[in-house]
């Protein structure tokens, strides 16, 4: 059976998500407050559009919230997105519920009150072009943890002092490791003695605060 | 009567320390509610995004008064709510006061609890969640329900 998404409020949100989510074969439902964009929202085939405020109980009924098996939560206020994930769960049982949070205090709270899983849009996009601002050879970046921990793609240039190291022989600082080396279409879990070539790409696991060192280090930048 | 309700704000004479009460939304239910337990001794916070807001309360209020967004937990930290014995959350939106009233159960184990609902429905679901709730529809409808009732039995009578 297909599995049942339903996306409440943001337009633009929604729309990029819903077209991406029913190109995988989920069958989406969007609840949006405003009448005009949920006509816009119509225009892409096989959504369900419902026009409400999705934060009332007789709406997420009408949008069969019941049968959802993922909900998300999509709009500019917390408290909105709080009181969806909530109905969600408590009052339609649905099995998981995903929250977008805009103020980052906020990331612990929603897990403590039960959602599953919550999306600090403003740390993940800071982070992001917090990064691409300052290192331009970054190619992909992935928080993970609440954002503490992250994931990106280091590439090795002719001059980075890492050239021809082995791994033991870098000084990278203790939060970082090196969790995999991707060298001409040919990926390899690197060990100790593991020497580093120019034109590899390194994906480096890392707390937010020892990443640029360990960039530094690895880069010379 | 201003100059006795700043006396008392400033020497906290018969005001009893561990009584501290934050309502949020300075409305007309918040703005009555904060005089009300101001003016029968106990400390008041309240708590409002807007500043015009706070024109509603009478001169005969002696407690504070702070401006912003109390879903904000450093603004909720400048409110000292771990200290509070009771917050109520009466701003005109029901989600504000279920956030704001969830943020002061859980995070800062204030003891009394109260949030405002308009909507029924939204109200039963967080009634089983441990928050008391206020619905003034309900209010309103057992109390008409009571006045009808008493209408009937003078009826009967007559």
């Amino acid at each position: 059976m297909k599995k049942r998404i339903l996306l409440i409020g943001s337009f633009n949100k929604a729309r990029a998500l819903a077209g991406s989510l029913i190109k995988k074969g989920y069958c989406v439902t969007v609840i949006n407050n405003n009448y005009q964009d949920c006509l816009t929202l119509s225009e892409i085939i096989s959504l369900n559009v419902i026009n409400g405020d999705g934060t009332k109980p007789f709406i997420l009924e009408e949008a069969n919230a019941q049968n959802a098996d993922i909900a998300i939560a999509l709009s500019q206020r917390d408290d909105d997105n709080l009181v969806v994930c909530q109905l969600c769960k408590k009052k339609f049982n649905v099995k998981k519920t995903v929250a977008i949070v805009n103020d980052p205090k906020k990331t612990d709270f929603f897990h403590k009150m039960g959602i599953d899983s919550v999306v600090c849009a403003t740390s993940a996009i800071t982070g992001i072009i917090e990064q691409q601002a300052i290192m331009e050879e970054m190619a992909t970046l992935i928080p993970i943890g609440e954002g503490h921990i992250r994931i990106a793609e280091v590439p090795i240039s002719h001059t980075a002092p890492a050239v021809g190291k082995k791994l033991w022989e870098i000084n990278l600082p203790k939060e970082v490791i090196i969790g995999c080396i991707l060298r001409h279409e040919h990926n390899m879990i690197p060990r100790g003695d593991t020497r580093i070539l120019a034109g590899d790409v390194l994906v480096l696991i890392s707390s937010i605060e020892q990443e640029i060192a360990a960039i530094e280090e690895l880069t010379g930048r | 009567m201003l100059l006795g309700g700043m006396y008392m704000e400033i020497f906290k004479i018969n005001r009893k320390e561990d009584d501290y009460t934050i309502i949020i939304g300075s409305g007309r239910l918040g703005t009555d509610l904060a005089v009300t337990l101001s003016v029968n001794g106990g400390n008041v916070m309240i708590i409002d995004n807007n500043k015009d807001a706070f024109r509603k309360l009478s001169s005969s209020y002696g407690g504070l008064t702070l401006i912003g967004d109390a879903t904000d937990i450093d603004l909720l930290n400048e409110a000292q709510i771990a200290r509070a014995s009771a917050v109520v959350a009466v701003t005109n939106n029901d989600n504000t006061n279920i956030m704001a009233a969830q943020i002061a159960k859980e995070l800062y184990k204030v003891k009394h609890v109260i949030a405002r609902l308009y909507d029924p429905e939204r109200e039963c679901v967080y009634r089983e969640l441990g928050i008391e709730t206020i619905c003034p529809a309900i209010l309103s409808a057992n109390e008409i329900r009571k006045l009808l009732g008493n209408a009937q039995k003078e009826g009967d009578r007559k």
